[in-house]
């Protein structure tokens, strides 16, 4: 049963669109108008977890829970660093000890006020064994927060509540980049005692107040109108689930959600008949096939450099992602400071290819397994694509396609070759694509799937955490990735731009280039 | 008929036992994670063998049975890993949906695929019997995305007749009932058409016409209850795949169904949501069956039961 199902998935996900685009088209031309005065709707493509902050690991739990809550920092729609729920915060020189100062009279969607308190209780219960919640690392750099998460102790001694306005955090090593941790939905503030079923009916501070929630149908909240920051420039606000991306543009086009991201096979069209309401964005992420490190000939440097010559990046690029995004010379997206834009990319280069896997003693080439999820149709088009491109230097490749749950599973124990995924951004700095995707305390679940690992890199990256410093900090980054590029434990692929449609009936809206910089509070119904 | 009711159900509890061994196994032989699932896409190794400590995942598979068995006896069908809802509050809430989503797809089939397939019947190789035959095919071939896809852009789309998806009014259950029945439109039709053709030249119906009924009469009554126990089947076997989910028109048409909610499920190898809703859905198919054989016999009073 399972296996006919998840076929049967993958078979409506494959053929459905080639069938189905040329009806679509003729039917574009009727399209406009708007369901106007029923307020602001956005959608996921699945029901969130809960709405409780402590359980936000996906992104649509984490895109409900920004909504609702607010964190002692946030992000923007450009991934800058804002104050939150608190309005200033000092950090001594080591970048050990925080102390964020609280906003005044804030108050929960109940009309409690927020007081520091609060802050604590909120991180303790995430860190809470009890709580199941699964994403505590935001929180674990707080001394004493593994013990707590580990039921070895019985508080957390880094946190320290400062009368009602203050609170501090003692960290057990050094982290500038820690205010951008606590921007994570998970280090949301609730109030506390936390009402028994915070993730069915949240209380929190955030812009929008919970209203109804039918599952895996819609959500509904309405604008906090004392919100601190300003109240929302709507009424109300509606996420629908819907799971299908073509009825989700048949959806947008009847003016029944506000925005919609554009599937890559329907670019072309919608770039030419309604350029006007497009909005593209570069995306902080990166996609990429991640090079076994630890197996077989990719042990080799010099094959992995083979390997990224081989690959026509902007071909497949420009072919097969419509050309929705930039090339890679590093894993830092552009839009990051540590990006270096004077790095060029791997050429492609099939005789230098060909050299290098010869000085490797791979004349003849040798076989592979590159892993693709199922579930991801644009990316098994992109494995197809490289697996064409390798076949001409001698190499090899048979395409595993699997269910998205059991891929991830063999890639992090280190079972694949080569494996084709993406890495969305947590928070946007740098430290964010290196430390997870390359430092050997990632292996596996930590993020580095590639299994790289650099004695060098490892302590260059710990340093960079460590200085405060932004401008040397963002030096340390691109020589970090300038070095991890030169190794290739990756094939470099791209890093994507967002193309998303607003209804020419809203106002004010712009694509986050992070999951929870968009807050909709600056929308309106126009 | 009642100790046969009795009888049957009882029968029944060896067949649920046996599915959920079934499912419990193979759940833990597929490969994936549930933990993995739960952490998302960044966790520190410590995060998720206590995770797998407190969900018992680290215990001998035996045990981990015997857990969610004891936990099924009481009535008591666990909760998601993922949402930490419990597992029959969730399938409470989506069940009426399809069951919803079900009943207008089997009543629009009925009505239909009966209706035309008897017309047809009446003259073969008529301009009636050509076109449902027609409809039949078309019906039987167009795979079920296709078909939902293009309702949803010409009715909401293109004509903006009816909402292209979601759950709400009778407006919103038009387009995936539809969806939803063409197959069963399709087969009833054809199936009605080849009963009636093997009934209408027999004894009985000659017997009746030359008694002096009318022909509706005839047919209604006398040819039409005859052919009934094939449709029955067909009907039973249609409804009970239906109400365990129709995954592919629960999400073209974003309907908040148990489909949708079982392939989430499996997606993201949520166990005691998987396990709950296969053991929930089993019985409903149990009973759906219990159901088209009580029809049986109301329909053909030769069919008793003891």
């Amino acid at each position: 049963m399972l296996r006919h199902l998840l076929s049967t998935v993958n078979l409506f996900d494959t053929t459905k669109r080639a069938l189905f685009l040329c009806i679509l088209a003729a039917c574009h031309g009727e399209s406009g108008g708007g369901d106007r005065g029923r307020g602001l709707i956005y959608y996921e493509t699945y029901d969130p977890r809960s709405l409780d902050p402590a359980l936000s690991t996906d992104v649509p739990t984490g895109e409900m829970v920004t909504l609702l809550f607010d964190g002692l920092t946030q992000f923007d729609a450009d991934g800058q660093l804002l104050p939150g729920l608190s309005d200033r915060w000092t950090a001594d020189r080591k970048a050990v000890r925080y102390v964020f100062h609280l906003r005044s009279a804030v108050r929960f969607h109940d009309g409690r006020p927020l007081v520091a308190g609060d802050v604590k209780r909120a991180f303790l219960r995430v860190l809470n064994p009890e709580t199941h919640g699964g994403r505590v690392w935001p929180l674990m750099p707080i001394a004493g927060a593994g013990e707590f998460a580990a039921g070895r102790a019985s508080d957390v001694r880094g946190i320290e509540v400062l009368g009602d306005t203050a609170v501090a955090f003692t960290l057990s090593e050094p982290l500038a980049v820690f205010p951008k941790f606590l921007a994570m939905p998970v280090a949301s503030v609730v109030p506390s005692p936390v009402p028994a079923d915070i993730g069915q009916r949240p209380v929190g501070t955030g812009p929008w107040r919970f209203v109804v929630w039918e599952h895996d149908d819609y959500l509904r909240f309405a604008k906090n109108p004392d919100y601190w920051g300003g109240a929302p420039g709507s009424e109300s606000l509606t996420v629908r689930i819907i799971p299908e991306p073509l009825t989700r543009a048949a959806e947008f086009l009847a003016g029944r959600v506000s925005v919609t991201e554009i599937p890559f096979g329907e670019t072309a069209r919608w770039e030419q008949e309604h350029p006007d309401w497009l909005k593209r964005k570069p995306a902080l992420r990166a996609v990429y096939v991640a090079l076994n490190n630890r197996r077989g000939p990719l042990r080799d440097p010099n094959v992995r450099r083979a390997i990224n010559h081989a690959v026509n990046v902007p071909e497949i690029l420009r072919t097969v992602w419509s050309g929705r995004g930039a090339p890679a010379a590093g894993a830092i997206p552009p839009a990051l400071g540590g990006s270096d834009p004077s790095r060029r990319p791997y050429a492609y280069d099939t005789t230098e290819a060909r050299r290098l896997l010869r000085t490797a003693g791979f004349a003849d080439g040798f076989a592979v397994q590159l892993w693709r999820s199922g579930t991801n149709v644009e990316l098994g088009r992109v494995a197809q694509a490289i697996q064409s491109q390798l076949a001409a230097v001698g190499i090899r490749v048979e395409i595993v396609s699997r269910d998205a749950s059991s891929m991830r599973e063999a890639v992090r124990k280190g079972a694949t070759d080569m494996a084709i995924l993406d890495w969305w951004a947590d928070y946007p700095d740098a430290d964010n694509f290196l430390y997870p995707l390359f430092h050997t305390a990632s292996f596996g679940p930590g993020g580095n799937y590639s299994f790289y690992s650099d004695q060098v890199t490892d302590s260059l990256i710990l340093v960079a955490r460590r200085t405060v410093d932004q401008r040397a900090r963002e030096a340390l980054y691109a020589r970090i990735d300038d070095r991890v590029f030169q190794a290739a434990p990756w094939i470099y692929l791209w890093f994507p731009v967002d193309l998303w449609a607003a209804h020419p009936s809203i106002d004010g809206w712009d694509v986050p280039v992070i999951f929870n910089g968009q807050r909709w509070t600056k929308v309106r119904v126009k | 008929m009642i100790p046969f009711v009795g009888r049957r159900l009882l029968a029944t509890i060896p067949t649920l036992f046996g599915v959920l061994v079934v499912a419990f196994l193979l759940l833990n032989v597929v490969p994936g994670d549930p933990v993995a699932e739960m952490v998302g896409e960044r966790a520190d190794s410590a995060t998720i063998a206590r995770l797998r400590a407190e969900l018992h995942l680290d215990e001998p598979i035996p045990a981990q049975f015997g857990h969610y068995l004891w936990g099924v006896v009481r009535g008591d069908l666990g909760r998601s890993y993922i949402t930490q809802r419990p597992v029959l509050g969730d399938l409470a809430e989506r069940f009426p949906k399809t069951l919803q989503l079900a009943g207008a797809a089997m009543l629009l089939a009925a009505t239909c695929g009966i209706t035309l397939g008897v017309l047809a019947a009446i003259r073969p190789g008529g301009a009636i019997d050509r076109f449902s035959m027609l409809i039949a095919y078309v019906g039987i071939s167009f795979p079920v995305y296709w078909v939902g896809l293009l309702l949803i852009l010409l009715f909401a789309v293109a004509l903006r007749w009816l909402p292209p998806s979601g759950y709400g009014g009778i407006a919103f259950l038009v387009l995936p009932a539809l969806t939803l029945g063409t197959r069963s439109i399709a087969f009833l039709a054809r199936m009605t058409r080849g009963t009636m053709l093997e009934i209408l030249p027999t004894d009985y119906v000659r017997t009746a016409r030359a008694k002096g009924l009318a022909e509706r009469r005839v047919i209604g009554r006398h040819a039409l209850r005859n052919a009934l126990l094939p449709i029955i089947t067909v009907l039973g076997l249609d409804v009970g795949n239906y109400l365990t989910g129709s995954i592919l028109t629960e999400t073209i048409f974003s309907w908040p169904g148990v489909g949708r909610y079982v392939l989430l499920a499996i997606q993201r190898r949520d166990l005691p949501a998987v396990q709950g809703s296969i053991l929930f859905l089993s019985v409903v198919f149990v009973l759906v069956n219990l159901l088209t054989d009580v029809l049986y016999a109301k329909a053909d009073p030769r069919i008793a039961y003891d």
